[in-house]
């Protein structure tokens, strides 16, 4: 009960709810109930530790090799004179995996700005090209150095999976990039970036959320970011109090949904049984 | 100000708050902006912003070939492939019994031609390279050099094996056998003791050979190891848990992604 602002502002949201349904709730479906308490449940979590952080509260986050390896790799290609590749994946602006690419190549320019680092950024959307400019151009901005900054470090391949496959391939093979980082959305072409990278001997770091394709960066690249950690990297590239709060927020809804786990599998047992008739796992499933 | 940062944050907000709370609501205007208007939005966007694409891809291209960068001989092939493309596209159909927009599927004409015997070879080729990188990345995963490397090359050899015609030959006696020396050696590794080891390999390859003759050696009993049932209970049990233990937590990373753009928590995409 640490931050009082935040319960007045739950509790009116509760009395709200409270007086919506009680006027007959219109409009709203019914059979979807279950989920949006679960959605103002986690929401409510996320911003509660969100402001506790704001308010000066730290918290512990363990180290991800993967994330502390990203300057590494940045270190290893300025001291090789080469550049860093890279891609952020070949869906659109509408994947949230892109979003946290596009995000996380802001980073990776703020390193390559501070060690005068080439970086080369192919892409498969124009819409994409667009963003990655922009995060692109405030981060050599905000480290001082637009000079370096080139609008054509962010460039258009084509959309189609595989000639971008090629593209990329062409690049590394040509260019020899002493890093490729791999952060977004992949399908089948993940494996075939992510070898011609391991080929050329580069340092690999790849992050995505698509999860037929984490077998095949796991086996080919030096680090992986496997899901969650993959949206964790903006918090923790970032050292952000607000951003770090969220992860703190998002591991105690992990605990929930632990806790729901066991205790469903408890009340699911029970039901087989006919010790109880409530199904808790058709109340849980979303209509 | 105003317009760089409270306006971006603020449409972010509307439109997400939006699209999510949508899902309740049984309105039909904000059932239609969801389902598809805002997705229709952004197809229109998308189809615009192509342009920029295609004219930075010209001019990098143009570029190296006038610079006669590294590799400038391969520019001139994406040059000419995107100068035929538009060619076959606007200019020539190529059979003047298709109407032009029906002419990129329609058969005999040079669109449908480049994209037969171009497009879909180079595609395919560059597809068919995965079958090596899978050979390759799964030599560099089954090389046993610690236990977790060592379980997962058990697992894949049980897995293969057990989806193919001939793993329903193979006994599951035969199976056993193979079980009873691999965990001789973990018990030597574990004792160091030769009596120890020779007892537990001979003990268990005794009482195998014993049961084997008593229920006379079904192929496939003990179900357990039984290769085509092993391979479903790993593919099924461990295999989805690990799976969905994964899913739960990109679940949760896209949601609070989600949540910090809605909420304006999150704002590095107006460059803070």
């Amino acid at each position: 009960m640490k931050d009082k602002q935040f319960w007045i502002g739950a509790g009116i949201v509760i009395a709200l709810l409270m007086v919506y349904y009680l006027i007959g709730h219109p409009f709203f479906l019914s059979n979807r109930t279950v989920m949006l308490f679960a959605i103002l449940l986690f929401s409510g979590t996320l911003i509660y530790y969100t402001r506790l952080a704001e308010s000066g509260e730290s918290f512990f986050l363990r180290d991800i090799p993967g994330l502390k390896a990203v300057e590494e790799a940045v270190g290893r290609s300025t001291e090789m004179g080469k550049q860093v590749l890279y891609v952020p994946g070949i869906m659109d602006m509408d994947q949230v995996e892109t979003v946290a690419g596009v995000i996380v190549l802001g980073h990776v320019a703020k390193m390559t700005a501070r060690y005068e680092t080439p970086l080369n950024v192919p892409v498969s959307r124009a819409i994409v090209m667009k963003a990655g400019r922009e995060a692109c151009r405030e981060s050599y901005l905000m480290e001082g150095r637009p000079d370096l900054f080139q609008d054509d470090m962010v460039h258009y391949l084509t959309d189609d999976q595989f000639a971008y496959a090629a593209g990329v391939n062409g690049i590394m093979v040509r260019e020899e990039p002493a890093a490729c980082l791999y952060m977004g959305k992949f399908y089948a072409e993940s494996l075939i970036l992510a070898e011609t990278g391991n080929s050329i001997g580069a340092i690999q770091i790849a992050g995505t959320a698509s999860q037929s394709q984490i077998p095949f960066f796991v086996t080919a690249c030096d680090y992986t970011l496997i899901g969650e950690e993959f949206f964790a990297a903006s918090a923790y590239l970032s050292q952000k109090p607000e951003l770090l709060g969220g992860i703190k927020g998002q591991d105690m809804l992990k605990a929930m949904i632990v806790g729901v786990i066991l205790i469903g599998s408890a009340l699911r047992v029970f039901h087989d049984f006919g010790w109880i008739s409530w199904d808790f796992v058709n109340f849980l499933t979303v209509q | 100000m105003f317009w760089k940062r409270t306006i971006p944050i603020a449409i972010v907000a509307t439109v997400g708050f939006l699209t999510l709370f949508g899902w309740f609501v049984d309105e039909p205007h904000i059932k239609n902006f969801v389902e598809d208007d805002a997705t229709q939005w952004y197809d229109i966007l998308a189809s615009f912003a192509i342009f920029l694409g295609a004219l930075n891809l010209l001019k990098m291209q143009s570029q190296k070939i006038l610079k006669k960068q590294t590799g400038w001989q391969y520019s001139i092939f994406a040059v000419g492939g995107f100068i035929f493309a538009i060619i076959a596209g606007f200019v020539i159909k190529g059979n003047d019994a298709i109407q032009w927009g029906a002419h990129v599927t329609g058969k005999g004409t040079l669109f449908k031609w480049m994209f037969e015997f171009m497009f879909t070879p180079l595609s395919a080729t560059m597809f068919a390279l995965l079958a090596f990188f899978v050979a390759s990345a799964s030599y560099r995963a089954f090389r046993i050099r610690n236990f977790e490397a060592t379980l997962l090359l058990i697992s894949g050899i049980i897995i293969m094996l057990g989806r193919v015609p001939i793993g329903i030959k193979i006994s599951a006696w035969f199976v056993l056998y193979l079980t009873i020396l691999g965990i001789g050696v973990v018990v030597n590794n574990a004792f160091k003791n030769k009596q120890i080891t020779l007892g537990f390999v001979v003990g268990g390859l005794l009482l195998t050979t014993i049961a084997g003759f008593w229920m006379g050696w079904p192929v496939d009993q003990p179900a357990l190891f039984y290769l085509p049932i092993l391979q479903d209970w790993i593919y099924n049990i461990p295999n989805v848990a690990g799976a969905r233990a994964i899913m739960m937590g990109i679940g949760l990373g896209i949601f609070a992604t989600s949540m910090r753009y809605i909420l304006g928590i999150e704002k590095s995409y107006i460059g803070e």
